[in-house]
């Protein structure tokens, strides 16, 4: 028998979720640009409410824009269902805000995000929920951090900005003995470098902003549910296993199954706290899904040279990329991020922080802003920018020091590039 | 056998709905159908077969003892008269249990169905042997070509993957003694014969684990038949063509 196969993913890049418009023959996805749908007659609306018939009702809910997007992301990364959001922190916070309640606990990786760091040290304590930051190298640490009422362990595909490489397999095998689910921000290597659902992560968000869209021109974020998780197994997770009253004692791992979390993510989260995507912003970032394999491989081709120029500089005392073998997790890497690590890595420079200001200021392709995954090329400082909030200790635990840099390569020409780093590598040595 | 039927459980209705799901699938498969039943004042019983979702095991590889399983279950529910709705397996067991008993059963919708329900050496092999790669297969031929691009009617969710989860959830031994029920099913035309209830056939132009010229013998067969076809629709009608799949069962039933 002739073994089937699934659409390869720069086929479901371009066509996953749209089929073109019936009634106009439009091939691009609509933009549906309304806040709401117009019910046939009062049975259908009725229906629809009581989610017995499949429809659109209110734009904060579902469009049909939106849902084009999250059908695409679901089929990239083989998983059964995605919320749009308005950013990637809303994904996040609609993540923890559904299955984690008051005085419950999170173990999250020591290498995160700024933006998911100040959320979980600073904001949810706010509400109840404490998190232990953990070295994901360290197992046993992670382990000795799980309490009983721990419902969620989160981390990147790739940390930030050291680009620590999350062993999904290890730590998820960990978050199911425990019978906690794993949260994975997967920004970084967007699904195509790596799958975490193949690698056991159950839960999956994205800061669309980035490698996604590519153009740096919209906010957006995607929850992405791997329907892998038994929410049911204990009575931990009693959003999804018991009845909410909320929607009328729904227990949506009953009606529902292995699309449980999503279905209560979109009827609590979507619905109540309201951080939905605008339909044109989801169009956008349907364009730039569209060359994800292109642009990711360029990406990657001219990430590799850029560390190799760098890390044979002079001015350069060390580059932080996985595909090094300096990199702590060189091995890792090679086994579970074959195609690459990203486009975006960190290197230290002769002379601190003195030098690393000289340099942003001395680049002229290279934007010196606070985003990463744009065509465009960026540079940062972490230390004064993005992780300014966090002390020495949790600098450096996170691999930032004062003359730490950012880059982020985009799309130019790669000897373009490099004259531009030239440049601002001469100004940095003789700013000492 | 573990049953859904709403969060205030059977009401009494003379006349309540009987789900029965196909291989490796459970209950789920049912919701947006059941909930429409529900709020219209109708009981519903959304099966798990046995050994299937939250129903323990024992596994049955017959559909007669499937059906036998399925009344024994109703009868101690006091469950007189009723309709049932199958889908792929599930409609022979429907189409088993309406014969079975004809006096007892009102309506009878197969979906998704045909006769035999052949299936092939080396898919049985596969699942027998408990390999993923069943599972890729009945996957990939339970839906049509534009499904499997997506465009759900179901905002945001992925239909193929939606439906392997299901199966992946399936304990050893489930998806090969569901097929073997199916394949050794050789009864379904004498039974036609015998059904009394109405009967609807929801079948879908480009089904391929159910091709729809492969009912044709069945429709013969009938006594009373009623024979919807979805334009463009794969095997798994409910999740390609919900709304539509509700209007056929709100008419019949």
């Amino acid at each position: 028998m002739k073994k089937p196969r699934d659409l390869k993913p720069d086929t479901l890049s371009l066509h996953a979720g749209q089929r073109p418009d019936k009634e106009h023959g439009a091939r691009a996805t609509p933009i549906y640009q309304t806040s709401s749908f117009v019910f046939k007659d009062t049975e259908t609306a009725a229906g629809i409410f009581n989610v017995e018939r499949t429809g659109h009702v209110y734009s904060r809910i579902t469009n049909p824009t939106n849902a084009v997007l999250e059908e695409r992301i679901s089929a990239l990364e083989g998983a059964v269902g995605s919320i749009a959001t308005s950013s990637g922190q809303a994904a996040l916070h609609l993540a923890i805000a559904t299955i984690v309640d008051s005085g419950q606990h999170i173990v999250a990786s020591n290498c995160l995000y700024g933006g998911s760091h100040n959320l979980l040290e600073y904001t949810l304590p706010r509400f109840g929920i404490e998190t232990a930051f953990v070295d994901f190298r360290d197992l046993d640490a992670v382990k000795d951090n799980i309490k009983s009422n721990t419902r969620l362990i989160f981390g990147e595909t790739l940390g930030n900005p050291g680009l620590d490489v999350m062993d999904i397999k290890q730590i998820s095998n960990l978050a199911h003995e425990n019978q906690i689910p794993l949260l994975v921000d997967s920004t970084f290597t967007t699904p195509h470098l790596m799958k975490p659902i193949e690698h056991g992560a159950d839960l999956i968000f994205h800061s669309a902003t980035k490698f996604l869209s590519g153009h740096g021109v919209v906010i957006g974020g995607l929850l992405v549910d791997s329907g892998n998780f038994i929410w049911d197994q204990n009575n931990n997770f009693p959003q999804l296993s018991k009845p909410y009253r909320g929607f009328h004692d729904m227990i949506f791992t009953e009606e529902f199954g292995p699309a449980a979390f999503i279905n209560r993510a979109r009827k609590e989260g979507a619905r109540d706290f309201g951080a939905c995507m605008s339909p044109h912003t989801a169009f956008l970032i349907l364009q730039g899904i569209e060359t994800l394999g292109l642009r990711m491989d360029r990406h990657i081709q001219t990430t590799r040279e850029i560390v190799s120029f760098l890390n044979q500089h002079d001015a350069v005392v060390s580059v932080s990329y996985p595909e090094l073998e300096s990199h702590p997790d060189y091995k890792l890497a090679q086994k579970i991020l074959p195609n690459g690590c990203g486009a975006v890595f960190t290197f230290e420079l002769k002379g601190g922080k003195k030098a690393g200001q000289t340099f942003i200021e001395n680049l002229n392709l290279f934007s010196h802003l606070a985003n990463v995954g744009d065509s465009k090329s960026l540079v940062i400082h972490p230390s004064s920018t993005t992780h300014h909030r966090m002390d020495a200790s949790a600098l450096e635990k996170a691999g930032i020091s004062e003359g730490t840099v950012r880059l982020s390569v985009g799309l130019e020409d790669v000897e373009d590039l490099k004259e531009d780093l030239e440049i601002g590598l001469e100004s940095a040595i003789k700013s000492i | 056998m573990h049953v859904f039927s709403g969060s205030k459980g059977l009401q009494g209705d003379k006349n309540p709905i009987v789900f029965v799901h196909g291989t490796g699938m459970d209950h789920t498969v049912w919701t947006l159908f059941a909930r429409y039943f529900l709020r219209h004042g109708r009981d519903v019983l959304s099966i798990d077969l046995p050994g299937h979702g939250k129903s323990k095991g024992p596994l049955l590889d017959s559909i007669e003892l499937l059906s036998a399983r399925l009344l024994n279950y109703l009868d101690s529910r006091n469950v007189d008269k009723f309709s049932i709705v199958g889908h792929s397996m599930g409609s022979l067991i429907a189409l088993e249990t309406a014969a079975e008993q004809p006096n007892r059963v009102n309506n009878l919708v197969m979906i998704g169905t045909a006769f035999p329900m052949a299936v092939s050496e080396a898919l049985l092999n596969l699942a027998k042997n408990n390999d993923p790669g069943a599972i890729d297969i009945l996957t990939f031929m339970s839906f049509s070509e534009d499904a499997r691009i997506g465009n759900n009617k179901n905002p945001g969710m992925w239909m193929t993957e939606g439906t392997r989860r299901l199966m992946q959830r399936s304990s050893k031994n489930v998806i090969f003694k569901d097929l073997l029920a199916c394949s050794n099913f050789v009864s379904g035309l004498d039974r036609a014969k015998e059904v009394n209830a109405k009967t609807l056939l929801i079948l879908g132009e480009n089904d391929y684990l159910t091709p729809k010229h492969k009912a044709q013998d069945l429709i013969e067969n009938f006594k009373s038949v009623l024979v919807k076809e979805i334009k463009g629709s794969g095997h798994s009608l409910m999740v390609e063509n919900p709304n539509l799949v509700l209007d056929y069962l709100s008419e019949a039933l």
